[in-house]
């Protein structure tokens, strides 16, 4: 399932780097990509440093019914908004995505980002989907999250009023 | 005279334990070439007379062993003495802890206190990929596939929260970095979490793993067709005419010419001396009383059973 | 805090180093760079004492003295070495004068094998400093005045009041020799006034 999952991104990302690099960043040709309507979704605009921002797409990690469906569309979620003041998600953040056309809410479970030392760097940007209570959509989290994110959740579940640390009781593995 | 003044000023060198501050050697005097040849002469009559200076012998490996010993070659950035108190402060950390001798693309197990985990402490398994930074500062990128996640973890080696550096398995791979792993397929960085250690006999020289992998297609993170990669059995089939020509254009081949680059990117030899010769009996000793330790434990271990 | 490269090993150089290249300017870039060095050094090794401007000079000086340390190190079996040489070298009978000269001569040095002087340059002409660079042990006259003849150099000073005293000693002591003999048989004045 998972190695399913992987291929779909590789290929996504694929077709994605391709037509960005034959695009280009000049504005003559959006009209060409708004023609071109699946290529437009697929439209990579994170820059090379692996950030969290408007547009990155993310890879859904838990087993819910929305979640794997989207992966295994190829259609992967995009961050739209990042609830922190940065702009750019860190780990554990909560984002907004749309995802096949809603808009739900996520925590980031683990970044393709530089990392601290002795905290895990991951080859995929990996989210948990949630609902407005901070509860998972799915039941079980399938890759590794890093345990930091033990800390990270409680303290955010004690500034922000929502429960995240239930999140943290699907998960099958920390690293 | 001027030659009994040198002799005197060699001497207090000699003794000194501060000896040079300066990568470089000082410009020599202008007399001193004239004396040259003679000055030898008499220097060989007088080491003759005097008792020899005893030094230790440092293994010639030792480069490849404790390459974090060496400073950073970069002039600006020398100081002899933080140097100096950074390798005093590596011995000390080495006492407390066992690091052993490993290289990119040996497999490590690091376990470390992590007060973010259950049991406080966490163990990963996965392959060096990258060592880099010298001094304090050396450290190491561990990488593995754990339930189809490609996972990284970059340790410093002499991190005081490290509890433990175990070598799986003690091997060199075909290239000094093995970021291509990024990119090839995950198996190639898939490692058992519960692996057993594999002992070399003592005295065999580490061995290279000839292992070639195999990439997964484009994109990629990097151009690997750049980068003279050995370890990569089937970069080919992903080359275009194009990306042969431009990887063609931005190869070297005149560095290997280059030989103030290299002396600028290198230690001089003396200089390696001098550095392995004030750490090497310490760090000799530590290697025995690990041995020592080793063979003990290994000999407790049956009766323990019994 | 990069780690030093441990893959080579050179020997340490005896002259003072630059921390960093000079460009040397040249549209082929560093290659072109190397080659007009890859000139001076074949120069330098044939004639043994070169002018130059002083940049190109001093850049030159330290792949010569590598040249030479290495040579110097891994003699003419070995293989990178005599690629080395055959880079660097344009005139391939230099390769001989290498090993067979100049790794001989420079065995027992404990100095740097080469040596770099400023020269004057000729006014009003080209802005850039001039130097002279030059194989030590070469067969010219050397280039730098002799001082050691030089009256008020210390040593100089020192072994001049050295010998007075030593000539006032010696003649003190004649006179006290003769005013002894002179005590003891005067002379004849008569003699002494016929003479004159």
């Amino acid at each position: 399932m998972a190695q399913i999952l992987l291929r779909n991104i590789t290929r996504a990302s694929n077709s994605t780097l391709l037509t960005t690099s034959r695009i280009g960043p000049s504005p003559l040709t959006i009209p060409a990509v708004a023609a071109a309507n699946s290529l437009s979704q697929q439209l990579h605009t994170t820059s090379p440093c692996c950030e969290i921002r408007k547009l990155a797409r993310l890879r859904v990690v838990d087993n819910s019914d929305l979640g794997k469906r989207a992966m295994a569309e190829g259609r992967p979620p995009r961050c739209i908004h990042v609830y922190n003041k940065r702009g750019v998600g860190l780990i554990g953040d909560k984002v907004l995505v749309a995802i096949k056309g809603q808009m739900k809410k996520g925590i980031l479970v683990g970044l393709k980002q530089k990392q601290r030392l002795k905290q895990p760097q991951f080859d995929s940007n990996n989210l948990v989907l949630i609902d407005d209570n901070g509860s998972p959509l799915g039941t079980r989290i399938h890759v590794p999250i890093p345990t930091v994110l033990r800390t990270i959740l409680k303290e955010k579940t004690l500034s922000k009023g929502a429960d995240y640390t239930k999140v943290l009781a699907i998960a099958s593995r920390y690293v | 005279m001027n030659v009994n003044a040198r002799f005197l000023t060699n001497r207090i060198a000699q003794q000194c334990a501060y000896k040079r501050i300066v990568t470089f050697s000082t410009k020599p005097t202008e007399q001193s070439a004239a004396a040259a040849v003679p000055q030898q002469q008499q220097q060989q009559q007088h080491d003759a007379v005097a008792p020899p200076v005893r030094k230790p012998i440092v293994p010639a490996h030792y480069r490849f062993v404790y390459p974090e010993f060496l400073p950073d070659p970069k002039v600006e950035w020398r100081n002899s003495i933080r140097e100096k108190l950074e390798r005093l402060d590596m011995l000390n950390r080495r006492r407390q802890i066992e690091l052993p001798e490993f290289y990119v693309g040996s497999i490590l197990a690091v376990t470390s206190s992590d007060p973010h985990a259950a049991g406080k402490t966490s163990r990963f398994v996965g392959i060096c990929i990258h060592r880099e930074r010298c001094g304090l500062r050396a450290r190491f990128i561990l990488r593995n596939v754990i339930d189809h996640q490609g996972i990284e973890i970059v340790y410093e080696l002499y991190d005081p929260t490290i509890q433990k550096v175990e070598v799986l398995r003690l091997e060199k791979r075909l290239d000094d970095s093995l970021f291509y792993l990024r990119d090839a397929l995950p198996e190639f960085s898939t490692f058992d979490e519960h692996m057993e250690a594999e002992t070399l006999e003592e005295g065999t020289p580490v061995p290279i793993n000839e292992l070639k992998v195999v990439l997964r297609p484009r994109p990629w993170l990097e151009r690997w067709e750049r980068q003279n990669l050995r370890g990569v059995a089937n970069i080919d089939q992903y080359l275009k005419d194009k990306h042969r020509k431009s990887s063609e254009k931005v190869q070297k081949p005149w560095e290997k010419y280059d030989l103030m680059k290299q002396y600028r990117a290198t230690i001089p030899e003396e200089e390696q001396k001098e550095i392995f010769a004030e750490v090497h009996t310490e760090l000799h000793t530590l290697e025995l009383q690990r041995k020592r330790n080793k063979r003990k434990r290994t000999f407790v271990k049956p009766k323990h059973l019994a | 805090m990069n780690q030093a490269d441990v893959s080579k090993l050179m020997s340490q150089l005896r002259i003072a180093v630059r921390s960093n290249k000079r460009n040397l300017k040249n549209p082929d870039g560093p290659e072109g760079r190397l080659l007009k060095l890859r000139k001076t050094v074949t120069a330098l090794v044939k004639h043994e004492r070169i002018e130059l401007f002083y940049n190109r000079a001093d850049e030159a000086r330290g792949y010569a003295e590598l040249l030479i340390s290495n040579a110097i190190r891994h003699g003419d079996r070995h293989k990178a070495t005599m690629e080395l040489a055959d880079y660097w070298l344009l005139e391939k009978q230099l390769v001989h004068k290498l090993f067979k000269v100049l790794v001989p001569r420079y065995e027992n040095y404990n100095v740097s094998y080469t040596r770099m002087f400023k020269a004057p340059r000729d006014y009003p002409g080209i802005y850039y400093r001039k130097s002279v660079l030059e194989l030590r042990g070469n067969p010219y006259p050397v280039l730098t005045q002799d001082n050691s003849q030089n009256r008020n150099l210390l040593h100089n000073v020192l072994l001049d009041e050295a010998r007075k005293e030593f000539r006032r000693e010696k003649l003190a002591s004649l006179a006290n020799k003769l005013a002894a003999e002179t005590e003891e048989t005067p002379k004849p004045t008569v003699e002494k006034a016929t003479e004159v």
